[in-house]
């Protein structure tokens, strides 16, 4: 938690710096400081800019050059045809291409959402039991759980479709589930291990000497404490599961939203106002998610991935 | 920081207070609470990774059904022998060498300037957050219409600022379209090396800075001297990590070219995905995962040996 607010930390120890800060270089500085935030709002916010505009004018103004970064008029049509599935086209043989965007949001849902609770059980008392019982390889468990980042996805996939073919579970909510873990939980376990280093020892001391068992010790006087690591390991699972593009291709036949995007850019009719208002749908959760619990998921992120 | 010496500290202290009879007992609670995880990780991962490495010797029929007849290192041989590899290489190693060092560069510069005062800051800090937000596979998407040579905003832009003279089809172009991938990635990415580099430099004491400056050292020296030192550690591990996200960068790729035009963006993951996918020749594609995988290995094993050598003066 020492990686704090935004603006809480800096305004302290500045001082000495404002009255010594140079008659020269000061204003020459702050033109530069000023000059790069500039740049950079503009590097993150003109593309995201496009697509929100995309996504709230008709194809009739797409057409216009150049493209009308502040639209005279805007229209929600593009999402009501999504949200209601009325976008038109019968490609892929079902009847509507949009129709499908709503229960593909549904399964990301269901997916993200039972992936969060599953790997919060699994990697919560794992994590502990790493960061407070070590025992001889526990350091080497951790250690292969970090280098298992490096295994590329489409090297495990294939076994993965061949045994889901037998187990008749392609294209399920399940196939994602299990395969998802490959990732999220050396994610939660790495997050939540270092989150529990990083609380005092003594609250479960106290509570072991009045006899508490350890598992009792964790439920009762850890976790309330842990909140703000656990509330941040779930939101990065749910990004993760919620994003993840790749297994959902191949295990699936456009299950959640990520490969049913990919799916609607080779679909003629579908215009690109219709795949912007699905995309931005497809990015809402996420970085609502993100914003809202920003503090908490960047200091989780910053000790989850400091070794 | 007080904090941070105190934890480290506690840490250091607490393996000593385990000793005696309760220390096996606690082991072995330790070892029962992994084992779940360690379990699953043991069939979903570690399973089917060596399920691929034998693959990568076998001639696998293309349903999968089985592993087929053994070849020994025969597909390794081919894929060696491949132009079609070596050419896809290429690409990665480029694609990969302008993914880390912009990556790591615009990160390093977002958060040194997200770090100064000014005006706006936490909304730019907010901002700096949501890049990383988007899933790979959207902002793909959206970058390939960003540099749509029809209704992409990046040719409004360019047009407007009067770099072209008329829409260019960016994606068709090979060279650009490789560029434009690298971009979008980056942009992610960035955002990521970003909010860690920021979380590093929130923790670094204003009295180094305040002490050198009194001493003579100028922006410049400061910034070589203390806050690249401060961050070594960071610096290391979003290297690394950049290294890795580069060399099995799918999503973006395949979003905006699938490997197009022609085979101008086809890193290894998208020859793979052909490979195994559309080709359905599963040794073959399998020997290639292997290989990649190792490329990440080395790729991610080599960025740490250097960056540690080359700050251990």
């Amino acid at each position: 938690m020492t990686v704090s607010s935004p603006a809480a930390p800096a305004s302290r120890p500045r001082p000495v710096r404002n009255s010594r800060g140079g008659r020269r270089r000061r204003p020459l500085v702050t033109v530069v400081i000023y000059l790069g935030a500039v740049v950079f709002a503009l590097w993150v916010l003109l593309p995201v800019w496009y697509l929100l505009v995309s996504s709230l004018i008709t194809p009739a103004q797409l057409g216009v050059r150049p493209f009308p970064m502040v639209p005279s008029s805007i229209t929600l049509d593009n999402y009501v045809s999504l949200l209601t599935g009325s976008t038109g086209g019968d490609a892929f043989g079902s009847t509507d291409v949009g129709a499908r965007l709503v229960p593909a949001i549904g399964q990301s849902f269901l997916v993200s959402t039972v992936l969060v609770v599953l790997n919060l059980l699994l990697a919560g008392i794992a994590g502990y039991a790493l960061s407070r019982y070590p025992f001889r390889g526990s350091r080497t468990f951790e250690l292969t759980i970090i280098a298992s980042r490096v295994v590329p996805a489409i090297a495990i996939v294939g076994p993965f479709f061949v045994a889901f073919r037998v187990l008749e579970l392609l294209d399920t909510p399940w196939a994602l589930i299990i395969s998802y873990n490959v990732f999220t939980l050396p994610l939660a376990i790495m997050v939540l291990k270092n989150y529990f280093d990083q609380l005092p020892h003594e609250i479960e001391e106290a509570a072991s000497i009045d006899g508490a068992g350890r598992l009792r010790a964790l439920a009762v006087v850890v976790l309330p404490i842990a909140k703000p690591g656990i509330v941040a390991s779930g939101v990065l699972i749910f990004l993760e599961a919620w994003s993840e593009f790749f297994y959902s291709l191949v295990l699936t036949n456009q299950l959640t939203v990520p490969p049913l995007l990919v799916g609607f850019q080779s679909v003629q009719q579908f215009n690109w106002n219709s795949l912007a208002a699905a995309t931005v749908l497809a990015m809402i959760p996420p970085v609502l998610l993100v914003l809202a619990f920003q503090r908490h998921v960047v200091s989780a992120l910053a000790a989850g991935y400091d070794k | 920081m007080s904090t941070t010496t105190v934890r480290a500290s506690r840490r250091a202290d607490t393996p000593a207070v385990r000793v005696g009879p309760l220390a096996r007992a606690a082991r072995r609670f330790g070892v029962r609470m992994v084992a779940p995880s360690a379990l699953l990780l043991v069939v979903l991962l570690a399973i089917p990774s060596l399920l691929t490495v034998a693959y990568s010797v076998h001639k696998v029929p293309s349903n999968g059904a089985s592993l087929g007849e053994f070849v020994g290192f025969d597909n390794f041989a081919v894929v060696l022998s491949s132009p079609v590899f070596w050419s896809s290489m290429r690409t990665t190693l480029i694609f990969s060498a302008g993914f880390v060092v912009l990556s790591t560069v615009i990160g390093l510069a977002t958060a040194v300037l997200l770090n100064q005062e000014f005006v706006g800051r936490s909304f730019a800090r907010a901002l700096l957050i949501v890049p990383w937000a988007m899933p790979w596979l959207v902002l793909g998407i959206l970058w390939r219409w960003y540099a749509d040579g029809s209704v992409g905003g990046l040719n409004s832009l360019l047009l407007t600022l009067g770099v072209i003279d008329d829409y260019q089809e960016f994606l068709a172009d090979p060279t650009s379209a490789l560029l434009l991938t690298i971009v979008a990635a980056v942009w992610r990415q960035a955002s990521f090396a970003g909010i860690l580099f920021l979380s590093g430099l929130q923790t670094l004491p204003a009295e180094l800075n305040e002490a050198a400056e009194l001493d003579g050292a100028g922006i410049w020296g400061r910034f070589l001297h203390i806050t690249l030192a401060w961050l070594r550690p960071v610096l290391i591990t979003v290297t690394v990590l950049n290294v890795i996200y580069a060399f099995l960068q799918f999503d973006v790729i395949f979003a905006m070219t699938q490997g197009g035009p022609g085979d101008a963006t086809q890193v290894l993951s998208i020859l793979i995905y052909r490979q195994l996918f559309v080709v359905t020749n599963i040794g073959l594609g399998s020997a290639l995962a292997v290989v990649l995988g190792g490329l990440a290995l080395v790729g991610g094993l080599v960025t740490v040996k250097l960056l540690y050598s080359s700050e251990s003066r």
